[in-house]
């Protein structure tokens, strides 16, 4: 027995999204059983599987260090604060 | 890996902040094992509920509802099936534990599923009064669900259940409107299960309940209960329906229905594995699954990938 990640795309939608698991002995019957538990009422249009055994997973610790990088974004408020200025000065 | 906490006190901190705990997290026991049994109850409840209703399948009056009676069991195994899936990653039992605990008598199920439907009004008022006390419950853990893969799977089961809601009130609607007899029928039910459906939410919440603490659950007992009344004494009445509470009490000014004291022996019974129709459940789901067993037998046999 596998288990299953099961994910699930609507047509005119960006992305897979999780939707569960599921026990199936091999690919065909894990296909059928996430059609019958998770698509039952038009949930999704497209469907991938992945046996749990083969995610490939970055954890908290591998993905935690990006989470610290404001120089990647800009808020642009000094700009917002310089044109603020410039049209109080008007 | 997932989270550590240094201690229960750092892990309610977390769970305080609104923090969603999720499968690879290192929870702290008593969580885990909490979550866990509540979601066993559930999955078994689940499973029980949708064995009966496959025994109706062939008793439904008319085609458009014998379909509907099919879609609806097999919600019901599948809200198991997922259930189990969920429980399952907790690492407490394996899925063959927790089913072969159930059909041993060592495990619990909703005290509903305790009691025998022996007429298709008890099939209509089980859908209506039963699966209207579970979509209010499912909700209240759905709504701050501290435990991430159960409030997905609930996201999925509440919107099926309210199909299955919606199904009881057509059939309600339907029974009200035919002959004398059937009427009769549908009265007798409602007296049957008014009572046991109504126990479904349990006795009022303790101020001390760790699911609440934990945020498993996020309304008490006794509201959920008191809107479950309100809800459905005025339905039943519009079509000429008698409640079977003789304490039942109206508030003209506010609109309100409260309901009368409440015997909460039946449900210790049904939670000491001593319901009126256990043992029959109990061996009618432990004979269907000794009647799978060649279906699990060739599942197992087959060589792995056999088909990828």
């Amino acid at each position: 027995m596998h288990t299953y990640e099961v994910f699930l795309k609507k047509d005119g939608q960006e992305e897979y999204r999780h939707a569960g698991s599921i026990d199936a002995p091999d690919d065909e019957l894990a296909l059928l059983l996430a059609r019958e538990n998770y698509l039952r009422r038009a949930e999704g249009d497209l469907l991938w599987m992945v046996d749990r055994a083969h995610l490939l997973i970055g954890d908290r610790d591998f993905v935690a260090p990006n989470s610290d990088k404001p120089h990647r974004d800009n808020d642009g408020r000094l700009v917002a604060a310089h044109r603020k200025s410039q049209r109080e000065a008007q | 890996m997932g989270r550590t906490w240094s201690s229960m006190e750092d892990f309610e901190a977390f769970l305080d902040d609104g923090g969603m705990v999720e499968v690879d997290d290192d929870m702290p026991d008593e969580y885990r094992t909490a979550v866990f049994r509540f979601i066993e109850l559930h999955a078994n409840s689940e499973l029980m509920g949708g064995l009966t209703e496959r025994d109706w399948i062939p008793m439904t009056p008319g085609l458009r509802h014998k379909m509907a009676v099919l879609a609806k069991t097999q919600d019901e195994i599948g809200h198991g099936h997922l259930l189990y899936m969920v429980a399952a990653d907790l690492g407490v039992k394996t899925r063959r534990e927790m089913l072969e605990d159930l059909f041993a008598g060592r495990s619990r199920f909703h005290n509903v599923f305790h009691y025998p439907a022996r007429t298709w009004g008890d099939q209509v008022a089980i859908c209506l009064l039963v699966d209207g006390a579970a979509v209010p419950s499912q909700k209240a853990v759905y709504k701050d669900c501290s435990y991430g893969p159960y409030k997905r799977i609930l996201k999925r089961i509440i919107a099926e259940e309210g199909f299955h809601l919606r199904l009881g009130e057509e059939r309600v609607l339907r029974i009200a409107e035919g002959t004398d007899a059937q009427r009769a029928m549908f009265q007798q039910s409602i007296d049957d299960w008014w009572w046991p459906a109504l126990r479904l939410f349990g006795p009022d919440s303790r101020p001390d309940d760790r699911l609440a603490r934990w945020r498993l659950k996020s309304e008490k007992n006794e509201v959920m209960r008191a809107g479950w009344v309100q809800k459905f004494v005025p339905m039943l009445h519009s079509y000429g329906f008698a409640i079977p509470d003789p304490g039942l009490t109206h508030d003209a000014e506010t609109d309100t229905w409260t309901c009368g004291p409440i015997d909460w022996e039946p449900l210790k019974r049904t939670m000491a594995m001593d319901g009126p129709d256990t043992a029959r459940r109990i061996a009618e789901a432990s004979a269907a699954w000794e009647n799978t067993r060649w279906v699990r037998d060739a599942l197992d046999a087959a060589p792995a990938g056999a088909v990828a």
